[in-house]
């Protein structure tokens, strides 16, 4: 009978996330970083972390979208001048995209109009710093 | 009588504050599109909406913008 249950027989039914407190799927270090990033950035709409290969290591919706999207940016910005660009920030009317480059990661963000510029591309590099120190499986470049 | 001096205080941070609102407000008026590339060693670039690559970095950017949607309210 359900109601007599005893509380070890209750938690031996549970999953382990379920009995270890954590909601949901357990995240990757950079869907965390990424969940820290739009913590820590009010005006941000989506954002995501790409690897140094190109591929998408967490997102803040469609990951193959945001991979193409985001690398196409990235293309077009080293092609723009001399060299890989380190930063990008493009300011429409519409919204503000970010662009930072660190330890071969590179994480994209779109924020409302007039965000905090210097704040979010040092929140953004910060994510990206504490994500190579970890396992965030970009490959140095 | 010559004013408390903590009136003058608050007159002058008040005034302050003015100002900056007044510049925010201009700032948001007439600040147009801009597209800028940081490289390494602190260069930066601008790209105006008109050149080619410019133009690019706009239609990238929308692209994004149209991706990541409206902001949820918190």
């Amino acid at each position: 009978m359900r109601g007599q249950a005893t509380r070890a027989g209750i938690l031996a039914e549970m999953t382990d996330g379920e009995a270890s407190g954590v909601a949901g799927p357990v995240q990757t270090p950079a869907e965390a970083v990424l969940a820290l990033l739009a913590e820590l950035s009010p005006d941000l709409r989506g954002a995501a972390i790409l690897a140094g290969d190109g591929t998408t290591l967490a997102a803040s919706g469609e990951q193959e979208r945001w991979r193409e999207d985001a690398a196409a940016l990235l293309t077009i910005a080293d092609g723009a001048g001399d060299g890989q660009v380190e930063q990008v920030h493009i300011a429409t009317e519409q919204g503000e995209v970010f662009a930072v480059r660190h330890a071969g990661l590179a994480v994209v963000a779109v924020t409302d109009r007039f965000a905090l510029a210097s704040l979010l591309f040092f929140d953004m590099r910060s994510i990206l710093r504490e994500l190579a120190a970890g396992d965030g499986g970009g490959d140095a470049a | 009588m010559p004013p408390k001096p903590h009136r003058i205080l608050l007159d002058r941070v008040s005034g302050y504050a003015d100002e900056a609102a007044a510049y925010v407000r201009r700032r948001r008026i007439s600040r147009r599109p801009f597209a800028r590339l940081y490289y390494s060693g602190g260069r930066a670039s601008d790209h105006a909406a008109d050149s080619t690559a410019g133009g690019e970095l706009f239609v990238a950017a929308g692209r994004l913008i149209e991706l990541a949607g409206k902001r949820q309210r918190r």
